[in-house]
């Protein structure tokens, strides 16, 4: 097995979101400039790797867009989607040891659903690698660790149903940040209970208290998990002079997270402080996940990182115990939150798409099974002030779905089109790998 | 015939090429070959072989006449795999990142200090320490300097700063500055290429003073000029300041001498198919496609730019032989073809008892094939077999190099949404087996040939008629109101209060002229080699501009050679 790293890099120089908008075509030039310059893409110990274009059958096992995909993304996000499929390509042909997809845009914010774009967001490109990986290497158990100073709440949706994927989130809180989600009560529908974790920190952490979650938490629960493969969702606006958020990680802080985490692929989130931080935690993971000295990565003004309060120490180590504890009975939660739901569960929710502009109501329904991860059926309906309104009706086939799910599902789908309160009517089918307009 | 758009020169050009085997000399006039030939290069005493051929191509030749001269060489080359450099005193300014320090060719020693992407100074170089490292290099026996810094390209203060305090010491005798090497970013080839200038700088200085005076003692008063591996010449007194530049010319001599010959409109895979080595290298509209980034020099990444040339080890008198019963070819020879008197089997036996090529004793040929043959098949059996074989390595390599520069890394949407494969269309050979060779070749890839003459002395056709180039990398920061130009080591406040991609541009230009001016050289037409453009944008208004152009003096030859060869459709 190689230890080599694959850094697929694509800063897609020619995109952005609006020309003053923080994804903008400027946001990995210095990056760019700083990887280039330190020689490291030289180095025999990392290989780059060119992006190819996802398919729309790559989108379509993870997303229903509404009224479809094409017409909600751009050339950089099929980019982007088949960059993070380039460095998973790499890890599992076993041409490189790990792999790093240092590529934008970004996805965590995205959701199953899409009816526009939200936290810069449109399409999910780590779920959309996984569910590659899945399809056409036969993974099944998956790890992902989102870094990220916003809560991944796009990769929390799309796994909240799935007891095969593991979802640890830690990030600012989200009473104190976008999106506003990611509370430690959130921890997956009854069938994937506790595959969800999240560990909402106070703004003001610093590597310690970073390093203490990953230490005590992350990593454990990984161990436990056991799983095929370890994804790292390497947001890097957890840094003190990101202008997004209230943090104060370092670029050692983040390079020695990837040294301890050994993901074996690391996708670029977040992260818009674009000349003080992006250019030295981008050089540090890099190297750190080549297996290379990073101990001179070190931001010019680092005398400006503010240091931990006492208080937010005892916060985070107070959160560690009562996660450890969660943790410990995880699977007797599980059971008490399955026993208290009926054969469905159920939630309904609003979504804003503060890109687009619009807000979605939506009600997702998850079948209690014994059998599989149980079936999903979302109604979905979003009013923005270009297009009135649209909606639809969604039913999605888990991958290990049980026969009677696979077909209930298809019922359900056929039932409320013959009712016809909805625009449009979707069939996401994971076994068979269809994505169906019925 | 294809049409010949290059004007006519009348000039008086000698070339002369220092191979590995052999040194040509040609003199064009007019655009055609008035004279050739070829001697046999005399390693260690290179200047010996370059008098030689000159004496000879210059005989009955007025020499006044001359009105250029062009010099294609291995001397930098076989410095460094003879190991006769200098010591060189390697200084550094890293500043955080990436430690490179056990990476360089020599332990350099590492000065404090850091200029940041933008070219800002975010920490000095004190002047204590640079005597201090100063003193210590030259107590190990240090003359000669390389001053790198990271970013130094950005603003090369640090390293003139370093180069200064330097310079007032008397025991100084050459300092290179890794930012008058290249604009380009990558800290880790500029400084190995400025140490590999400096290591080589003596050697290359004590050369080229010999040539020229023996020019002189043979009343050749021409400018004289040197071949770079970008395919462009500079003047010899130039490349004494930048000898590294002179590294790895022949295949690059070997490219343009096509270049001379014929004009490849369409996208063309040409071959030069010597002894041991077949070259490939990949043309686009009539140019030949360069390296991404620089050359190796023993194995060292650098900023010396060149054409893209893969080097495959099957050539004319590549050794042919069964190995665990399977038929090798190359990347040895064990000398020449057994038709031309040599003790073992080669392609060039095989082409000839295959009637692909006349000449040599056909019948030693058919005795090297019968070898191969052995009793599961007849000699002709055996013939096509080699040339089957040989032509799939070469096809092999050539599949490899479309793939690869078809998986090269690019940055915009656009590049990859919009990006065509690259088919080639044209093949074009020369070197010795190329006419056995390149009509097989041609026939598995279905495409049209071409075996341009005066193969013979391609390389000193290509030396003698290349153009001199030169480069300039500007970099504009309207934010700082700065502007850089790495390689006249300029950073200046930008004069005007408007300044956009057209200013840029036309400053791009005005400094490309004056250091062209400096140089000596004309600048006959120039090209962009790379644009970029950025809005600067902080706190959601924008606060000024990034805007980069490289340009440089277009590389290519100065007259096309008149006597062309048909091309073949005869698959």
């Amino acid at each position: 097995m190689t230890s080599k790293l694959g850094l697929v890099f694509f800063p897609a120089f020619d995109w952005a979101i609006s020309p003053t908008h923080p994804e903008r075509q400027e946001r990995l030039l210095y990056t760019r400039d700083q990887i280039v310059e330190e020689g490291i893409l030289d180095l025999p110990s990392i290989k780059e790797y060119k992006p190819r274009l996802a398919e729309y059958a790559d989108i379509n096992r993870v997303h229903i867009g509404i009224p479809n995909i094409a017409s909600l993304i751009t050339d950089a996000h099929l980019v982007s989607a088949g960059g993070a499929i380039a460095a998973a390509d790499a890890v599992l042909n076993r041409e490189v040891g790990r792999a790093f997809a240092l590529v934008r845009p970004p996805g965590h914010h995205a959701m199953r659903v899409v009816h526009g774009t939200r936290g810069f967001c449109t399409i999910n490109i780590e779920a959309i690698m996984v569910e590659y990986m899945r399809r056409h290497y036969g993974l099944n158990r998956v790890a992902i660790v989102d870094t990220d100073v916003h809560h991944g709440d796009g990769t929390q949706d799309i796994f909240y149903h799935d007891p095969d994927t593991l979802f640890i989130s830690f990030h600012q809180d989200g009473r104190t940040l976008y999106p506003g989600s990611g509370f430690v009560e959130e921890m997956g529908s009854p069938n994937a209970f506790g595959t969800t974790v999240n560990i909402p920190l106070p703004p003001g952490t610093s590597d310690e208290g970073f390093h203490e979650v990953l230490d005590h938490l992350v990593l454990p629960f990984i161990d436990d998990f056991k799983p095929d493969i370890i994804i790292n969702s390497a947001g890097q606006d957890n840094h003190y002079s990101d202008p997004l958020a209230n943090m104060a990680i370092t670029a050692q802080g983040y390079a020695n997270l990837a040294k301890k985490l050994k993901a074996d692929i690391a996708v670029l989130e977040g992260g818009y402080s674009i000349e003080d931080a992006l250019p030295y935690v981008n050089v540090g993971i890099i190297l750190a996940m080549a297996g290379l000295d990073f101990k001179n990565v070190i931001e010019p003004d680092i005398a400006k990182r503010p240091r931990q309060s006492s208080s937010t120490a005892k916060y985070i180590s107070q959160l560690v115990r009562e996660w450890q504890d969660i943790w410990r009975n995880r699977e007797r939660l599980k059971q008490q939150e399955k026993s208290k739901t009926g054969e469905f569960w159920q939630r309904k929710r609003n979504i804003y798409y503060d890109d687009s502009g619009l807000n979605e109501s939506q009600i997702e329904t998850v079948r209690i099974c014994n059998e599989c991860a149980g079936y999903i059926t979302i109604a979905t309906e979003a009013e923005g002030y270009s297009f009135g309104a649209k909606s639809a009706f969604v039913g999605v086939i888990p991958r290990n779905s049980c026969p009677h799910c696979s077909a209930a599902v298809r019922d359900a789908v056929l039932a409320a089109k013959r009712i016809g309160n909805y625009q449009n009517y979707f069939l996401q089918d994971k076994v068979q790998d269809i994505f169906e307009k019925i | 015939m294809l049409p010949l758009p290059l004007k006519r020169v009348s000039e008086m050009l000698l070339g002369i090429d220092v191979g590995g085997t052999f040194t040509d000399a040609v003199i064009i006039k007019n655009s055609s070959i008035i004279k050739h030939t070829k001697k046999p290069t005399t390693h260690g005493r290179l200047l010996d072989c370059i008098v030689t051929a000159l004496d000879d191509v210059l005989a009955d030749i007025n020499s006044e006449v001359i009105t250029r001269v062009a010099l294609s060489t291995t001397i930098a080359t076989n410095a460094i795999i003879e190991n006769n450099i200098d010591k060189v005193g390697l200084m550094v300014i890293p500043g955080p990142g990436a430690d490179l320090s056990c990476l360089f060719p020599v332990k350099p020693v590492c000065l404090s200090g850091y200029t940041d992407h933008r070219g800002r100074e975010v920490s000095a170089v004190s002047d204590g320490e640079i005597g201090e490292a100063f003193r210590s290099l030259s107590k190990q026996g240090c003359e000669i300097f390389a001053i790198s810094g990271k970013f130094a390209v950005r603003s090369p203060r640090q390293e003139l700063q370093v180069a200064e305090i330097i310079n007032k010491q008397t025991n100084a005798k050459f300092i290179t500055l890794g930012s008058s090497l290249t604009g380009g970013l990558n800290f880790w080839r500029r400084t190995n290429s400025a140490y590999f200038n400096s290591a080589i700088w003596r050697c290359f200085n004590n050369f080229a003073q010999a040539v020229e005076l023996a020019l002189k003692q043979r009343n050749v008063f021409a400018p004289v000029f040197i071949l770079k591996a970008d395919g462009g010449t500079i003047p010899l007194e130039v490349a004494k300041k930048f000898p590294v530049e002179t590294i790895f010319t022949g295949p690059a001599a070997s490219v343009l001498g096509i270049m001379a010959m014929t004009l490849p409109e369409v996208p063309t895979v040409s071959l030069d198919i010597g002894g041991t080595t077949t070259d490939i290298s990949l043309w686009n509209s009539g140019v030949p496609l360069f390296e991404r980034k620089g050359i190796k020099i023993a194995d060292y990444p650098t900023s010396i730019r060149a054409f893209r040339i893969k080097s495959i080890g099957v050539g004319g008198d590549s050794y042919v032989r069964w190995e665990n019963g399977k038929l090798e070819i190359g990347p040895n020879r064990l000398g020449p073809a057994m038709a031309l008197g040599g003790s073992s089997p080669t392609v060039t036996d095989a082409l000839i008892v295959a009637g692909a090529i006349q000449f040599g004793d056909k019948k030693q040929a058919q005795v090297a094939m019968g070898q191969i043959a052995g009793s599961e098949m007849n000699v002709l059996e055996a013939s096509n077999l080699v040339i089957s074989c040989a032509v799939s390595k070469i096809h092999n390599a050539i599949i490899t190099m479309v793939k690869e520069l078809d998986l090269e890394p690019v940055y915009c949407v656009d590049d990859i949404v919009s990006s065509e494969q690259f088919k080639p269309r044209l093949i074009i050979g020369i070197g010795g087996a190329a006419s056995g060779l390149v009509p097989y070749l041609a026939n598995i890839m279905d495409l049209p040939y071409q075996i341009p003459c005066f193969a013979p002395v391609v390389n000193a056709v290509g030396a003698a008629i290349a153009k001199p180039t030169l480069e300039v990398n500007f970099r504009a920061d309207t934010e700082q109101g700065v502007y850089t130009v790495a390689e006249l080591g300029i950073k200046e406040n930008i004069p005007s209060r408007r300044f956009g991609m057209s200013e840029a541009y036309n400053m791009t230009s005005k400094y490309l002229y004056r250091r062209a001016e400096q140089a000596g050289i004309s600048v006959d037409e120039t090209e962009i080699v790379h644009q970029e453009e950025f809005n600067l944008v902080r706190g959601f208004s924008t606060v000024g501009q990034i805007l980069t152009c490289h340009m440089q003096i277009k590389p290519g030859v100065l007259t096309a050679i008149s006597e062309m060869a048909e091309v073949n459709y005869d698959k």
